[in-house]
């Protein structure tokens, strides 16, 4: 499964639903794959993807879903257990997992080496978890999660393409803006 | 602070594991239109320097920071020194604003006047609380 084609189907199947996506080429390929106002782009806060889903999970009764990485959700697995603490029904957590660091060179991460964040995510308490390997067991999952109470927390096993997306513009403040007047705010 | 929070309805509190979470949680939860402040000490501020840097700043995300100074008079763990003096150098070199509350004078005005300016000009904001005002943590 390849992340691009992935996002295009996701997006497929959420209709106005809001996203926070990782840094790096997961905001690139949620733009290129359908620039919205309800996507929260971030640009750099390593680790911070779910986090911020969260605090979006808690503010509003949307299921929100974060498009998380496993090299970055490795920089901040306690997350998972306040995710899993506060418990928000609305959350689907999506964690791309190419086993490796491609931002920084394509290092191998640690779920080459048996860390499976799936079960980190039970281990914290959370029950509703799956690990997809193609877009139809994705489609699936994220039909599951769209209709059912979560928190959700779904591990998408992922290849990198040999050609990167174009960078999506960099723009942090009016990515904010535009999420925050979908809300009227 | 946070049990008085706790049972106040008006308040949702979040316990975060670190404190680089708790800003990214309340930076959602601002990006869906509420407000959220976040309760730290100076070592925590420690770990929340790159989330600052690249998403609140960059994003314009005013969170108010409360942030208990260690290292202050009647430290007694020589390890909370460093980075309770460095709390504020660095928010500086950060170019975010702060105010050290270290005597409950005009307290109220002093934090409703802070809150107003942080959203005013929608950036982070710290307001450093010292043992002059609370009495600090005892050995």
């Amino acid at each position: 499964m390849h992340r691009f084609s992935a996002t295009k189907r996701l997006l497929d199947l959420i209709g106005d639903l809001p996203v926070v996506s990782n840094l790096g080429p997961t905001t690139d390929e949620l733009w290129h794959a359908g620039h919205r106002d309800r996507n929260f782009y971030t640009y750099g806060s390593m680790g911070l993807c779910s986090s911020i889903a969260l605090g979006v999970a808690l503010s509003t009764d949307d299921k929100v879903i974060s498009l998380d990485g496993d090299g970055s959700l490795l920089m901040n697995m306690g997350a998972i257990a306040t995710i899993s603490r506060e418990s928000p029904a609305n959350l689907i957590v999506v964690v791309w997992d190419n086993e490796q660091w491609a931002q920084t060179g394509n290092q191998a991460s640690h779920t080459a080496f048996g860390t499976d964040l799936a079960r980190v995510a039970e281990g914290c308490g959370i029950e509703k978890t799956a690990t997809v390997t193609d877009e139809e067991e994705l489609e699936s999952a994220l039909m599951q999660a769209l209709e059912q109470d979560g928190p959700w927390f779904i591990v998408a096993k992922i290849r990198e393409e040999a050609e990167s997306m174009p960078v999506a513009p960099n723009e942090p403040e009016l990515t904010l803006h535009r999420f925050r007047a979908s809300y009227g705010a | 602070m946070t049990s008085l929070m706790e049972r106040d309805g008006y308040f949702h509190v979040v316990s975060a594991t670190r404190e680089e979470e708790a800003l990214g949680i309340a930076s959602g939860a601002y990006a869906a239109g509420r407000n959220a402040a976040v309760f730290m000490q100076s070592s925590g501020f420690g770990n929340c320097v790159n989330a600052l840097a690249s998403l609140c700043l960059p994003a314009r995300v005013p969170i108010p920071m409360f942030i208990n100074l260690r290292g202050e008079v009647g430290e007694f763990n020589i390890a909370q020194v460093a980075m309770g003096r460095s709390t504020r150098p660095i928010l500086d070199t950060l170019g975010i604003q702060h105010y050290t509350l270290d005597t409950d004078d005009r307290l109220g005005l002093r934090v409703s006047g802070a809150l107003k300016l942080c959203y005013a000009s929608r950036q982070p904001l710290a307001l450093c609380l010292t043992p002059m005002l609370h009495g600090g943590k005892l050995a």
